[in-house]
């Protein structure tokens, strides 16, 4: 029972886990680019996740100061931080999808396996 | 004043042919004549800077300094003692004598621009090998000596030229792999490696057992110690002859050089005789012999049996330098000489008759005395000399090595010499009789009758020559110089191992 | 004074990145004299700061003046000099070459672009090494990663794409990883600074162990994907290889290393007695020998020249995690020596090989029959690299391996010396054969690298060729330099 409890105060943390290997799973098993794209984004998701619930304080309060009041704050900076690592995934995400693009009108497929078959067969 | 110059001297002699190799290799675009004549009197400089090294090495005095530090205790030094001045001087002196003989035999061949800077160059980095004062710069020599030769190897450029080429480099790469890795551990254990330093490694353990094979697996492949001999009688017989004088005559002698450093420098006798490592030198040796004897009698190809004949030799010299007894050594040393001036002599003697007829069969050799009589002459002598027939120097150098296997109470390898030396007769003598009594096939009758003379030119000839008799010379001679350079040499050494 | 310069140079890069699009649009040899010259600045600037510290210690700066603990912090101490050293050298001179090579292998719409893409690149790679903040290195490997499958995917050809898409996946694969390490290390310690991580660490040691151990393996498979240690290195050799000549130098010679870098700035943070609880080294130090051994298996195999030297790579790279793996001593000498060694031998060996095909459209090694004779200085260089990747003495390659090899010994693992070793002889296994069909066994022929090759392709590849016979003969400078970086790591 304590165990649960435990697991439920730390549910950000499980969540982002469970998400992260969902995310890795995707990524490496699934032969369409489009669902590779799609698991690197919810590894991402579940590695800010983690980095968020980090500084989450139960019972605090977002981070604006005011003065005389002795409030309990989460802390900004994992939020932070985070913001600058949605702006890098996105980047990515643009990038590697402008390179599907590219892929798919080379090979007229988005399946990494036949694109490596082609690719395979082309040089020889 | 004086000293200053033989200080110099070493670094003379190894810089100079390297530099003049680059003016080589520059010239021969312009000239022909002018490219030969440079490589001979460049051999003929380096060989008498060598020489003027004689009075204080005869003396016994040692020039060491280090020229400067690569890495802290690591770095390129130099030493001149007595071994090292035998080892340069008779390197010097065939050198000489084979670019003379060059000029006319690669008249004819392709690639000479290439062959003569190359030539020059290894005779450079070969006197870097024995000046060297640590194994770091005798390590960097033998590597630039072994690489390079490998363009001497595979000179023609036929299949088979490139595959013995590749087997030979091959070799040449784990044979540098393995000294590095002797020459870390050597470091590792000593702090040093350097020469001068006197015994480095004076306590058995695995870390030194394993440094001291991985030097015999680095020299013995060079010297064509059985196991590590395989490319030796596929690279010696496809090297244009000059190139395989010098592979077999001088070449195999830096794998010689660096075992006996390795033995009474690295090591010491008391060590390697406690710890009873020379069993393994020892059995490598007497297989060697055998091995190389053996096999020698059923090649067909002149060059390749030669070739064989050289690994046995060579077993010779690595049996020598385990005897531990200092005749045995001198024995040892002498034999270094006698067997550059032998098969030098024979190499070149074969290759004359190649240049000449064509010719590498021994079958296809009967009556080639008659039509070559200079050049077989040469080869009966030095043959005769291999074998061991007395007044030559093959005789004195075996008589040594044997009588120090009695000396150390080993009277087995003195019937091992007696075997090899019966091997020799079996797989020379039948060379001799048939090229001088032998009928020649495919001719007819009254023309062999006929003593016709045709040798091969003036300049392959007369440096034949002069090596053939310098092996009379040599085992004839009272007061002997190369017989007395061996001596103090192998006092100097047996000093030096026995701390 | 030279307080600001660490920053200024990383502004400096930057702000040359934005610069030089605008420029290219119209005159592209201005955006090039441009790229040119900051490259020249980095190097200058790597210089400056090397005597800065020689003679004033190591320094921090902060950005913004906000301090520490919240503050990103700049660190400027012998580590982070020299690799800024090793960038900017090779980066000036494969630029230099590239002036004339990507005229022919990239378009000219998009080649003040590929500048672009080359600033932002070294201007990552100079932020990991001067950055003492751990979200600030993963912000830094993000650009560099974008910037490098940007050099790889601009040049028009199918497989460059499919290259760029796989190393760009790996290495998100990799940065993700890395990134919740990061989060996991702020968890425990609640900071990001290198300094204060260090410092809190040991105390978190004892209440959170496996957050810790769960970090640090995470580390060591991000930062493996991205400098492709074996096994992660699946995307190296199609991403090497297709890329154009000055990237794939880039690349092989720089990108990777970088990682082993940051790799060594972030396991001198942790204590010392974790490691010797944890077989994190051994595991580095058996991934590193399967690389050295395994990368060579793979090179042996590649008809492809740009594929052979790529997978050649993998092999020393394999090296100077090996130097990581022993994290003492001389071994870690060996293994940031070879940082620097490895650096100026592949990229003149990527130099050679883009010259060959650039004179004679050749990628075959079975197709190499009488180059040497064509191009006898470009095959020289190959023939000096060659000697180096095997280890010849009197060449840098055997100077790293020394070390390597007495590191070894100190530690009481010879079997790694007989690993070095094995791969040596498989390097030239390979490499010889690729000199021997170069040049001999074929008809002379006249030798026409004037006229085939431009002067501004040949210098870099020659100048690197003396660099690796000059540092092979006296490499004390480099050693002095790496034996304060341990110093000052606290390292022994």
């Amino acid at each position: 029972m304590d165990t649960v409890f435990r697991l439920g105060d730390n549910l950000y943390y499980l969540a982002a886990m469970v998400l992260f290997i969902i995310g890795f799973h995707t990524m490496l098993t699934h032969a369409n680019l489009i669902k590779k794209l799609l698991g690197m984004n919810i590894m991402e998701t579940a590695i800010f996740l983690f980095f968020v619930a980090t500084g989450y304080i139960r019972g605090g309060r977002a981070p604006i100061m005011q003065v005389g009041q002795d409030h309990l704050y989460v802390n900004p900076l994992p939020s932070a931080l985070i913001l600058t690592g949605i702006v890098v995934a996105v980047s990515i995400t643009a990038y590697a999808l402008s390179l599907i693009i590219r892929l798919y009108r080379h090979y007229g497929t988005l399946d990494a396996n036949e694109i490596a078959l082609l690719r395979a067969r082309e040089d020889e | 004043m004086e000293s200053s110059v033989y200080k110099f001297l070493p670094v003379f002699m190894v810089l100079f042919p390297i530099c003049m190799s680059v003016v080589i290799f520059w010239v021969s675009r312009y000239s022909e004549r002018l490219r030969n004549g440079l490589s001979v009197a460049t051999t003929v400089v380096t060989f008498i800077a060598v020489a003027a090294l004689y009075p204080p090495m005869a003396a016994g005095k040692v020039i060491a300094y280090t020229i400067f530090d690569i890495l802290p205790g690591l770095g390129l030094s130099v030493r001149a003692d007595i071994l090292s001045f035998c080892l340069a001087l008779i390197s010097a002196l065939v050198w000489m004598l084979v670019s003379i003989y060059s000029i006319d035999y690669m008249s004819h061949e392709h690639g000479t621009d290439r062959y003569y800077p190359i030539f020059i160059f290894v005779l450079g980095s070969c006197l870097g090998i024995f000046m060297a004062g640590d194994f770091f710069t005798l390590f960097v020599f033998f590597e630039l000596m072994s690489l390079l030769s490998y363009v001497l190897v595979i000179h023609e450029e036929t299949k088979e030229a490139l595959r013995a080429g590749y087997k030979y480099l091959i070799m040449t790469i784990i044979g540098g792999l393995a000294l590095f890795f002797a020459i870390v551990i050597v470091f590792e254990l000593a702090g040093s490696v350097s020469l001068s330093e006197g015994t480095l490694v004076a306590v058995p353990s695995t870390m030194a057992l394993l440094a001291f094979i991985n030097f015999l697996i680095g020299f013995g492949m060079k010297a064509g110690m059985f196991p590590l001999h395989v490319w030796l009688p596929d690279a010696h017989p496809v090297a244009p002859s000059p190139a395989s004088a010098l592979l077999s005559g001088i070449m195999l002698k830096t794998g010689a050089y660096g075992l006996l450093r390795v033995i009474f420098t690295v090591f010491n006798i008391p060590l390697i005789q406690e710890a009873r490592w020379d069993i393994i030198v020892l059995v490598l040796a007497v297989i060697t012999i055998l091995l190389g004897s053996a096999v020698a009698l059923t090649q067909e190809d002149l060059k390749r049996r030669l070739a064989y004949s050289s690994v046995g030799q060579m077993g010779y010299v690595i049996l020598g330098m385990v005897l531990f007894t200092e005749r045995a050594l001198i024995g040892d040393i002498f034999h270094i000489f006698s067997h550059a001036l032998m098969k030098s002599t024979l190499f070149l003697a074969a290759g004359a008759i190649i240049w000449k007829t064509g010719l590498r069969n021994i079958n296809d050799l009967h009556g080639i005395g008659r039509k070559m009589p200079l050049t077989m002459g040469a080869f009966t002598l030095a043959a005769l000399a291999m074998i061991g027939i007395p007044p030559l120097n093959g005789f004195l150098s075996k008589l040594n090595l044997g009588m120090g296997a009695l000396e150390a109470g080993a009277p087995v390898y003195l019937f091992v010499l007696l075997v090899s030396s019966l091997l020799n007769g079996l797989y020379y003598l039948p060379i001799i009789i048939a090229a001088f009594f032998g009928e020649a096939h495919g001719e007819d009758d009254h023309e062999t009758e006929t003593f016709k003379m045709s040798e091969a030119t003036r300049g392959m000839v007369i440096p034949l020559c002069l090596l053939a008799l310098s092996c009379l010379v040599f085992g004839l001679m009272p007061g002997n110089i190369f017989f007395e350079l061996s001596r103090k040499a192998a006092a100097f050494l047996f000093l030096q191992g026995m701390p | 004074m030279f307080q600001q310069l660490p920053v200024i140079l990383l502004i400096i890069l930057l702000g040359a990145a934005f610069i030089v699009p605008l420029l290219g649009r119209k005159r592209e040899w201005l955006a090039f004299i441009l790229t040119a010259a900051v490259l020249f600045a980095l190097f200058l600037g790597a210089i400056v700061l090397l005597f800065v510290v020689r003679y004033h210690g190591p320094f921090t700066y902060q950005l913004g003046n906000w301090p520490p603990p919240w503050g990103i912090e700049l660190l400027v101490d012998y580590l982070a000099v020299y690799v800024l050293m090793i960038l900017g050298t090779i980066a000036f001179l494969v630029m230099a070459y590239g002036a004339r090579d990507l005229q022919h292998e990239i378009g000219t719409n998009v080649r003040h672009w590929y500048y672009s893409l080359y600033l932002l690149l070294l201007f990552a790679m100079s932020g990991m090494a001067l950055t003492n903040d751990l979200f600030n290195l993963f912000v830094f490997m993000e650009i560099s990663a974008i910037a490098s499958c940007g050099i790889i995917s601009i040049k028009e050809e199918r497989r460059c794409a499919e290259a760029a898409l796989k190393y760009l996946i790996l290495s998100t694969l990799g940065s993700g990883c890395f990134l919740l390490a990061v989060a996991m290390l702020y968890m425990v310690t609640g900071n990001l600074n290198l300094q204060y991580v260090a410092g809190g660490l040991p105390a978190a040691l004892s209440l959170y162990p496996y957050n810790i151990l769960i970090a640090l393996s995470l580390i060591i498979v991000g930062l493996g994907v991205k400098a492709a240690l074996f096994p992660l290195h699946v995307w190296l050799p199609d991403a090497h290889s297709a890329a154009p000549t000055p990237s794939s130098a880039v690349l092989s010679a720089l990108v990777i290393k970088i990682y082993a870098v940051a790799m060594v700035k972030i396991f001198a943070v942790f204590p010392a007695e974790l490691f010797a609880v944890v077989p994190v080294l051994e595991i580095v130090l058996i991934l590193s020998a399967l690389a050295a051994v395994a990368g060579s298996v793979f090179a042996m195999l590649q008809d492809d020249i740009k594929k052979m030297l790529a997978c050649s790579s993998i092999a020393q790279i394999g090296f100077v995690f090996m130097g990581i793996g022993f994290f003492e001593g001389q071994a870690l000498i060996g293994g940031l020596l070879h940082i620097f060694n490895h650096a100026v031998i592949k990229a003149m060996l990527f130099l050679a090989a883009g010259l060959i095909i650039y004179a004679t459209g050749i990628r075959r090694i079975s197709e190499f029959r009488g180059l040497g004779m064509r191009l006898p200085l470009t095959m020289s260089a190959f023939v000096v690299g060659a000697l180096a990747m095997v280890g010849i003495p009197g060449t840098s390659g055997f100077v790293s391996k020394w070390y390597l090899a007495l590191g070894a010994l100190e530690s009481g693992k010879p079997f790694y010396i007989v690993v070095i070793l094995l791969s040596s002889l498989l390097n030239g296994v390979y490499y010889f054969p690729i000199v021997i069909t170069a040049f001999f066994g074929s008809e002379p022929q006249p030798s026409t690298e004037r006229r085939d090759l431009p002067l501004s392709m040949l210098v870099p590849v020659l100048l690197l060729a003396a660099a690796t016979i000059f540092f092979g003969f006296y490499p004390r400078p480099l050693v002095e330099l790496l034996q304060q970086v341990l110093a000052s790591q606290g390292l022994r």
